[in-house]
């Protein structure tokens, strides 16, 4: 089972939709017990990074967030908000703090003029040849969907595993442990979406 | 690269889609929203839009019932709009599988609500409808209410006070060319894709192949067609094609798993 945690912020229902197409059983909870019971977790999220933090606290989330992903490590996927989210911090708004369980931090798109801000629509990702999450998913055709203001820069280079080009490499999927978390929707990105989910279902980490 | 995005943009009246001339004239019957946005997805469009046109009028919200049998159904982002003054009501439709409202009336009426709504939401989420007509001194004018009435902004002026106040993208609707299938409003789009920093989505008026390309090389990110698909036999395909043998960047590949 796989269990998408509600907090209040995202685009939840587009994402059990999403598995429930793939033919996996989905909960959608804020309940620490449900998530024991769960096999995979899901960090769905649209809006602003200090509100999620907040609304996360309120929902008392990360405690059991914690738990799953980094004592039990359970495979934990993030969706855009829900990516920027285990990064140790963000400069949206203001300073935060993020779950800090990836070493990297969430700042401001500035490309260069004419691009605009946010980045909205298809973009194409680079990514390595033969890697698990990719299978099936020809390069010149891998557009997934973009919307996001904000990107997640790195501390270590090894995590990100594919990129985006937007006046320079942006951050599309970060991979560390039992841990994948992408920028783009892959539940908005049609057949290569729904691919890159079902990839995902099939991992063990 | 970022390619340049294609948009049916359906009208909603009734829970029925409809397609009318001039905003307020001569509707025409135009099919059922959910079959017409698998049909869609399977042509691989780039997103849908979709307008509840009776929603302020009426003093109507748009329903969410709508939008969550779209989301169980097509896994490609959707904009909603229509009639949206709160909070509440873009939580709702962000929940029901929305990936961005757009807000025509409430924007020009209250502008704060457009900042309060990118805060909570971020910005990405927040499109600003403008929608626009020549008065009878030549001037650009603002209008609210589906076209019904008029305001004294400059839509210029507007666009740019918008993109201070946090919107993602600015929608522009040419109240005299909607639905009239004669090109977008070339001038307009090449003055704001310059001005703004945020996407501009270019809509009213694409009656063939040649509009759709003209509109993105004056600068527009995005396209919204209408009455070109659902009365010519000009398919999202087609344009695709003709978009990307003109050079313009496209996704070449059909995009859904139906």
């Amino acid at each position: 089972m796989i269990a998408i945690v509600d907090y209040g912020m995202g685009n939840v229902r587009s994402l059990s939709n999403a598995f429930e197409y793939l033919g996996e059983d989905v909960i959608v909870t804020d309940d620490p017990l449900a998530m024991d019971d769960a096999d995979r977790i899901v960090l769905p999220g649209v809006g602003a990074f200090g509100d999620a933090m907040q609304a996360m606290h309120q929902r008392g989330v990360i405690v059991p967030l914690n738990r799953q992903v980094l004592e039990l490590r359970k495979p934990l996927l993030g969706i855009c908000l829900g990516m920027q989210l285990v990064a140790k911090e963000s400069v949206e708004h203001g300073h935060h703090q993020g779950l800090g369980w990836v070493d990297a931090r969430i700042e401001r798109l500035t490309p260069a003029s004419p691009l605009k801000v946010p980045h909205v629509g298809w973009n194409s990702l680079d990514f390595p040849a033969r890697d698990w999450l990719f299978e099936g998913i020809r390069q010149k055709e891998a557009n997934f969907y973009f919307v996001h203001s904000f990107h997640m820069v790195c501390a270590n280079p090894q995590d990100r595993i594919a990129t985006t080009d937007y006046g320079g490499d942006v951050t599309a999927v970060v991979r560390h442990g039992n841990i994948v978390v992408m920028q783009f929707h892959p539940e908005k990105s049609q057949d290569n979406g729904l691919r890159l989910l079902q990839n995902w279902v099939n991992w063990s980490a | 690269m970022l390619k340049k995005r294609i948009i049916p943009k359906f009208l909603i009246r009734g829970g029925r889609l409809v397609k009318g001339v001039g905003f307020h004239d001569n509707f025409r019957e135009a099919g059922n929203p959910v079959s017409t946005a698998k049909v869609y997805d399977a042509y691989g469009v780039d997103e849908l839009m979709f307008v509840d046109i009776d929603a302020t009028l009426e003093n109507r919200e748009t329903t969410g019932s709508i939008i969550e049998r779209v989301s169980e159904e097509v896994f490609m982002p959707f904009t909603v709009g229509g009639g949206i003054r709160s909070l509440e009501h873009i939580a709702t439709l962000l929940r029901s599988g929305a990936d961005k409202v757009s807000i025509t009336s409430e924007a020009a009426l209250a502008p704060e609500f457009i900042r309060t709504a990118a805060s909570r939401f971020g910005d990405q989420c927040i499109v600003v409808g403008l929608d626009y007509a020549r008065t009878s001194d030549g001037s650009l004018r603002l209008y609210t209410h589906g076209g019904t009435r008029a305001t004294n902004l400059d839509p210029v002026e507007y666009a740019q006070r918008m993109q201070d106040y946090h919107a993602g993208e600015i929608l522009l609707c040419s109240i005299d060319r909607d639905g009239t299938m004669s090109g977008y409003d070339l001038d307009l789009i090449h003055v704001l894709s310059e001005k703004l920093d945020i996407p501009l989505i270019a809509s009213s008026g694409a009656g063939s192949l040649a509009h759709c390309a003209e509109a993105l090389n004056a600068g527009a990110s995005a396209i919204t067609i209408s009455s070109m698909f659902l009365f010519s036999d000009h398919s999202p395909i087609k344009v695709r094609t003709y978009l990307e043998t003109n050079g313009l960047p496209v996704r070449s590949q059909k995009g859904s798993h139906s």
